[in-house]
């Protein structure tokens, strides 16, 4: 890889972040919606109160934390379906850890906690890197087995049930605030932003791209595919996992199905942030839009008072909508991806 | 008529001939909702001590989620090993039914813990499911009553009020809310009960609702969890907003998690099941049908309220669900 393939792969995401302004603009779209309703119905602004704000960004964070690591295996031209239960692998690592120290678990106690979780979590991030990597097989089948792996093992060390805890510090860490900023936010933004530097300002990120596109030419060009694959998965497992931290921090209680309500939700942020099944494509930008597209519609429907079906609705309608805009890009810029 | 008593007379000539077991070699198998659940693992508690006492055998197998889809190929295998009989707790009220008709005809004698099939009212010669011995549950109906009477209580009988519900067609869930609606509808007319939330036990999603409804009515008084996620969401949603002080959250269930959110005031009170007696008065009625005894087609164990004033009572604490 050299300099030219470099710039030549910032061009051509620069065309691509261009093709995405429609997920910005539908963003801009459904909060001017709940604004104008929330105006003429209520006599309150929805968007500009600190209070919606902040309830919509924690509650993208919790999709956001599975769905960046998420990026950036699909951009890779794969899937990882376990990080529904390494989620719940690490969330339940984290309050186990904390209850078998018991009530005066201090600072310290916690951050062992949350070491032994995202351990977890990394453990069933390399177990998916070898399955893809060093046996071949298919990520969506092998992810699929460990999800069920993860999951009993969630179960299993958990004793088959919610592992509550009583952590005051663990408490501040799932539901306090810095500078104002709900803590799970602020640790779904500094991992948004590493992987967004990842993905763009790295020789890991280029070759990221071009192993979705072709994964014959990132072989011949001397790079060690099967090492990429494995450090991709574990960043997937890694930020599911402190996906898993924050819930056990917000709740007081690590539920092994953390993770398993959010999946389809992260995974449709990513595809609505511009992703493709077929790899090569996708932003962490896109990921973030998508995954407060998704908070809005689930809390802006809730604030409309309209019935709870219509939100799953909103949601698949649009995916649909995300994947044919997806599908006509081709059509309409000759296929410069 | 006529039929009805034919088919009773012959059933209950059934009974004795093939129902009559030596007591050592009786084993029943009981299917929770779901393995994962505290609720269930203290009801297995329950029906081990009634095991013990009896000095029979009562193996504990089930699904790990509360999905017809999860249990049928349980219930099959259980069939297939075939004990004396079964105590499950259907995950749907129609979906099960024909899957139990299968250990019906099998000769193994069904009775339902927790949930119900059909209409839950069983050998009146009625309805599809007639062949469950017995239905043996709290009244959810009047737990979620009792849940509107202490809401009422503490919101002054006046304000708004929401449930925090998983989702419908769980005839457990689904009674709750029905109660706390027809308590509040008939004797509170000062409560305003907001639409349903249902969060298919996400309590990320529980928690982001409760703030979506609080951004609409920051006036909103108090909310009813109908299960464990949704009352953790819920506090948690209220802890957010900072009024945790001024918004009643009433958890149904009394897992530790609900127990604990109780000792720090996110919560203020749970509407406590009593399933180790599920799980006992289950396995002894399973025992009584086996051993050509009559029992009653409905059992009901009661409800304890748990609150911030009895939360340590040691006699209290006895009904909190343990691992």
């Amino acid at each position: 890889m050299t300099n030219t393939d470099m710039s030549k792969t910032k061009g051509a995401s620069f065309v691509k972040s261009l093709l995405n302004a429609w997920s910005w603009l539908f963003l801009v779209i459904i909060l001017g919606f709940f604004e104008i309703y929330a105006q003429t119905q209520t006599g309150n602004t929805f968007l500009f109160r600190i209070y919606n704000i902040q309830s919509i960004s924690v509650a993208a964070s919790q999709i956001l934390l599975l769905a960046l690591g998420l990026t950036l295996v699909i951009v890779a031209g794969h899937i990882d379906l376990s990080i529904a239960f390494t989620t719940g692998f690490a969330a339940v690592a984290m309050a186990l850890v904390i209850r078998f120290v018991g009530p005066e678990a201090g600072w310290f106690t916690v951050i062992i906690a949350m070491g032994v979780g995202l351990l977890a979590a990394i453990t069933v991030g390399l177990v998916n890197g070898w399955l893809v990597a060093q046996l071949n097989v298919p990520s969506f089948i092998g992810t699929l087995g460990t999800y069920g792996i993860a999951r009993g093992a969630a179960l299993i060390v958990a004793g088959g049930a919610t592992v509550s805890i009583r952590s005051d510090e663990a408490r501040v860490l799932g539901n306090g605030h810095i500078l104002g900023i709900p803590i799970p936010v602020v640790a779904a933004v500094v991992l948004a932003v590493i992987c967004h530097y990842v993905l763009t300002h790295t020789r890991f990120g280029v070759h990221t791209y071009a192993l979705g596109a072709s994964r014959a030419s990132v072989e011949r060009a001397g790079v060690d595919v099967k090492r990429h694959l494995v450090y991709l998965f574990v960043i997937s497992a890694i930020t599911a996992g402190v996906g898993g931290l924050i819930y056990t921090s917000r709740f007081s209680a690590g539920a092994a199905n953390a993770g398993e309500p959010i999946l389809l939700y992260a995974v449709a942020a990513v595809f609505i942030g511009g992703a493709s099944l077929t790899g090569g494509q996708g932003t962490i930008i896109g990921t973030v839009i998508g995954a407060f597209i998704i908070a809005v519609i689930q809390f802006g429907l809730v604030f409309c008072g309209l019935p709870p079906y219509w939100q799953f609705v909103a949601v698949g309608l649009v995916i649909i909508v995300a994947v044919l805009v997806d599908q006509s890009k081709g059509r309409l810029v000759g296929g410069s991806t | 008529m006529r039929n009805f008593i034919k088919s009773t007379l012959l059933a209950a000539t059934l009974s004795v001939s093939s129902m009559a077991h030596a007591q050592e070699d009786i084993t029943i198998t009981l299917i929770p909702g779901l393995t994962t659940d505290a609720f269930y693992i203290t009801m297995n508690r329950g029906a081990q001590a009634a095991a013990k006492a009896l000095g029979i055998t009562v193996d504990f197998q089930g699904a790990e989620e509360f999905d017809p889809v999860l249990q049928t190929p349980v219930l099959d295998a259980v069939i297939g090993r075939g004990p004396d009989a079964i105590l499950i707790a259907p995950t749907d009220t129609t979906q099960m039914i024909e899957p139990l008709r299968r250990a019906h005809d099998a000769g193994i004698a069904v009775i339902t813990v927790d949930t119900f099939i059909d209409d839950g009212k069983y050998q009146d010669g009625l309805g599809d499911a007639d062949f469950p011995y017995s239905y043996v549950a709290s009244d959810n109906v009047g737990g979620g009553r009792m849940a509107a009477q202490f809401m009422a209580a503490e919101i002054g009988g006046k304000g708004k009020v929401y449930v925090s519900n998983v989702r419908p067609g769980i005839s457990t869930t689904d009674q709750r809310e029905e109660g706390f609606k027809a308590e509040m509808a008939e004797n509170f007319p000062g409560v305003e009960v907001l639409d349903t939330q249902y969060n298919e036990n996400d309590a990320s999603l529980a928690a982001s609702q409760f703030q979506a409804v609080y951004a609409r009515h920051s006036d909103i008084a108090g909310v009813f969890g109908a299960n464990l996620f949704s009352a953790l969401g819920a506090g948690n949603g209220v802890e957010s907003a900072n009024k945790a002080d001024e918004i009643t959250v009433i958890a149904f269930d009394a897992p530790t998690s609900i127990v604990n959110n109780i000792s720090s005031g996110l919560v203020d009170a749970a509407i406590a099941q009593h399933p180790a007696e599920i799980g006992y008065f289950g396995v002894m009625a399973a025992y009584a049908v086996l051993t050509g005894n009559s029992v009653p087609t409905t059992i009901g164990t009661g409800f304890t309220v748990i609150n911030a004033e009895n939360v340590d009572d040691e006699n209290i604490a006895k009904y909190i669900y343990s691992e």
